[in-house]
């Protein structure tokens, strides 16, 4: 999610310059491409527990993955009618710039740079990450401030390991990376014992620790010492086709708001006096106008996909292998001390 | 009684002692080969139980502490802590990485697509038949079409459409070849022509006969494949094992041709095809096959029109095609550089024009004397198409990584690992296999060693 691959870079720097100011597709605007396609190409990266994984039969799931789903059950009024495009970080902006994916939605991080300099634009951040440590039992450590001459695993050529290397030395804590290629690798090290701690985003943390022998003797620190703002992204100069992705998602935070579900939506819709609720669920009012879609087209997110609570509980919360639980953390509802707050429907 | 002195005084041997014992036998062979002195001594002692080791870690792992019967990966964790491998998620994923996302109702036509293949090539090993390059190279020329049309289904292009049917009336042919072989003791073209009463007319008749029957057979493959009613599988949920053997069945079916022109291009001694070859082959022999990839799948579509918009896979293939080629190209040139200068007088001097010196006589030299090299090159091939993982595409590797990322098989990634490893073993092994039989059988005269 974060590899700041020199690949990468060249990759989406000679995109740039090739079509920055004006990509070939802008004569006809991505809503249309993808109303005339009948189908939404969505790329999601290669498999990441949680946000986007692949079942033994083939199909696509995960928290990012709702995300697609979410604008194509506005686009079409059905969840499904969706290309994924599976590819590696290193090409996924240039995936973009070339015109083969209509959004991109992979734990990708808000940067300035990615938002300025690679013709993308960021719509809005779906989750929260950042950067933590992860320790056993053993250590006796409840906080990264006591990781004083530790050592730590982390994934080589990532801006994981820049962050460890600058925390370590802001904090004069001497942190001693040991460094990795392969995730896995740096997994079973860690099991092993071969580290003190393992330093990755704590999303990434659950993951590991989901794939532990014994899960109980590991703690994820409190410590978070990056910002990673994970949102779906688009291409630049589309204002239309930005909106609908980015409403997509705040609809489904919105709904979890205003307490509407995939399983009381219907009552609501019929039964409800609040005028949000009547003019996000296109009863009263012609919001739909402005993105091109059906009025319908919240109504079809949170019937067909849920709300921004549902997925979660789905696919990250304290039910699931990752189990990062949401109550009081910063992907909670603004309502309840998070960071999720979605912009009113008016 | 002289007899008996005769036999008395006559010099008569003893018996030869049997060699000392511990020469001969099991003994003898241990003190031989791997006790000869302190130093094979300990290598010996130290490699068996090097290779004890091993085997009793892979006992240990692979059987005693496996687990056949799970349905998360959990499940085998819970149980042998992960010291043993958890077999029953390969069971689980197996599908997955044979056939990536091709759905499962619609696997038939890939193992039927791989069985044509098979049926194919048979006759290349069957005694008794005669023209097998030509089955050799309609095999390798046509099937990639048919098998195309039957992989993808949906309404197939024309273009598509008439080479499947080519390819489908060529399978035929050579399957009635085979059967007239056998039964009849004749050629498909002989009985043809005999059956048609034209046998005693002029040979040069002969081909209009056979060209009628191509005829009549494109026409019936025509009309059948038009019947088709296949669901269409986009290329982009292709994967697994099938999607390496696509990859590299035709990268490596493309090779050697392509390699051979390519060879014979920088030797020309016209100076603009040689400069083209040459330029080609180095150029893309000094990039690495990703460096190609990367290019084909996320540079070229910008500079191509939209409406083209190729599928990756397309793209891929093109640029496996060529990376091989130029590789090939230059194996097959040292082959023609082993060939004596006497072989390209005396051809001619015969009086053979250029292709036919070069079919007759020196090719054939060339490429005997290069087969360890260009089966290399095509194992080498075959292990490289792996990359593909790297933009995208589901190869068997990708899929097995992909396996492990699964919330409820987080941590498998071994498993898979071993059965990826398993499968290049069994075809590289095999390939290498075959090419030193080809060296038994053609490669006569030089010998191996």
């Amino acid at each position: 999610m974060k590899k700041v691959s020199l690949l990468a870079l060249g990759a989406g720097f000679l995109a740039s310059l090739a079509f920055t100011p004006e990509p070939v597709l802008a004569q006809e605007s991505t809503l249309e491409i993808v109303k005339n396609r009948g189908i939404l190409r969505c790329q999601v990266g290669t498999p990441a527990p949680g946000f986007y994984s692949l079942s033994d039969d083939g199909k696509w799931s995960g928290f990012d993955v709702e995300n697609c789903r979410a604008i194509s059950a506005a686009i079409f009024g059905d969840p499904d009618k969706i290309e994924y495009q599976s590819v590696t970080s290193a090409v996924r902006f240039t995936a973009m710039a070339n015109g083969e994916s209509d959004v991109l939605s992979r734990t990708t991080t808000w940067t300035l740079f990615r938002d300025t300099q690679l013709g993308l634009d960021f719509t809005t951040v779906n989750f929260y990450d950042g950067q933590g440590f992860m320790v056993s039992n053993d250590l006796g450590v409840s906080s990264a401030m006591e990781l004083a001459g530790a050592t730590v695993c982390v994934l080589t050529g990532t801006t994981t390991e820049l962050n460890l290397t600058d925390y370590s030395r802001t904090n004069s804590l001497d942190m001693q990376p040991v460094v990795f290629e392969d995730s896995n690798v740096r997994d079973s090290t860690f099991f092993s014992g071969g580290c003190d701690a393992v330093t990755n985003d704590k999303s990434g943390l659950a993951s590991i620790r989901a794939k532990a022998p014994d899960q109980s003797i590991f703690t994820i620190l409190p410590e978070t010492i990056s910002k990673e703002p994970l949102g779906p992204v688009v291409r630049q100069n589309d204002s239309q086709w930005n909106d609908i992705v980015m409403w997509s998602v705040f609809a489904m935070v919105n709904a979890e708001e205003l307490g509407i579900s995939s399983s009381n939506i219907d009552e609501i819709k019929a039964s409800s006096t609040n005028p949000e609720v009547k003019r996000m669920l296109g009863v009263e009012g012609d919001l739909n106008k402005g993105l091109g879609l059906e009025p319908e087209w919240a109504y079809n997110i949170i019937k067909m996909v849920g709300n921004y609570g549902e997925n979660y509980e789905e696919y990250m919360g304290a039910k699931t292998v990752m189990n990062i639980p949401r109550p009081g953390s910063v992907n909670d509802l603004w309502t309840r001390g998070g960071l999720m707050y979605s912009p009113p429907f008016r | 009684m002289t007899d008996a002195t005769q036999s008395d005084t006559a010099f008569r041997p003893k018996p030869s002692l049997p060699p000392p014992a511990n020469t001969v036998g099991a003994v003898g062979w241990l003190r031989k080969n791997l006790f000869g002195g302190p130093v094979d001594t300990i290598l010996t002692v130290v490699s068996l139980y090097l290779v004890y080791l091993i085997v009793q870690f892979a006992i240990e792992y692979g059987i005693i502490n496996a687990i056949w019967s799970a349905d998360t990966y959990r499940e085998c964790l819970d149980i042998n802590r992960g010291e043993g491998a958890c077999w029953a998620g390969i069971g689980v994923w197996f599908n997955s990485m044979m056939y990536g996302r091709y759905p499962d109702e619609e696997q038939w036509r890939v193992n039927l697509g791989g069985i044509i293949l098979l049926l194919w090539l048979i006759p290349f090993w069957l005694p008794k038949i005669t023209g097998k390059i030509q089955i050799g190279m309609s095999a390798v020329l046509t099937f990639p079409f048919l098998g195309a049309a039957l992989f993808l289904g949906g309404e197939f292009g024309i273009f598509l459409h008439v080479m499947a049917s080519v390819a489908l009336t060529l399978f035929a042919a050579v399957w009635l070849h085979v059967a007239t072989t056998y039964v009849f003791g004749r050629s498909l073209a002989e009985l043809l022509v005999s059956a048609t009463g034209f046998a005693g007319k002029d040979d040069r008749l002969h081909k209009y006969v056979l060209l009628g029957a191509f005829g009549v057979g494109f026409v019936l493959s025509l009309v059948y494949l038009g019947s088709w009613d296949l669901v269409e599988i986009p290329t982009t949920i292709w994967g697994g094992l099938f999607l390496t053997l696509v990859i590299s069945g035709i990268g490596i079916a493309s090779a050697l041709p392509n390699g051979i022109l390519l060879a014979l291009g920088r030797r020309s001694k016209m100076p603009v095809i040689r400069v083209f070859c040459t330029a080609f082959i180095e150029l893309f022999r000094s990039v690495p096959l990703i460096t190609i990839l990367f290019m084909a799948v996320t540079m070229m579509p910008l500079f191509l029109p939209v409406e083209l918009n190729p599928p990756k896979l397309a793209m891929v293939i093109v640029a496996v095609c060529i990376f091989a080629a130029a590789y090939m190209a230059e194996t097959v040139r040292g082959g023609l550089q082993a060939v004596n200068k006497g072989q390209y007088e005396a051809a001619q001097a015969m009086g053979l024009n250029f292709w036919k010196m070069m079919a007759l006589i020196v090719m054939p030299q060339a490429l005997k004397l290069m087969i360890p090299n260009i089966v290399g090159s095509f194992m080498g091939l075959m292990k490289d198409t792996t990359l593909v993982s790297i933009i995208g595409l589901y190869d068997i590797l990708l899929m097995g990584k992909a396996a492990g990322q699964n919330p409820n098989w987080l941590g498998f990634h071994t498993e898979p690992l071993l059965f990826t490893a398993m499968f290049f073993f069994v075809l590289c092994f095999a390939m290498s296999k075959y090419s030193q039989h080809l060296e038994r059988t053609i490669g006569g005269g030089y010998g191996r060693r």
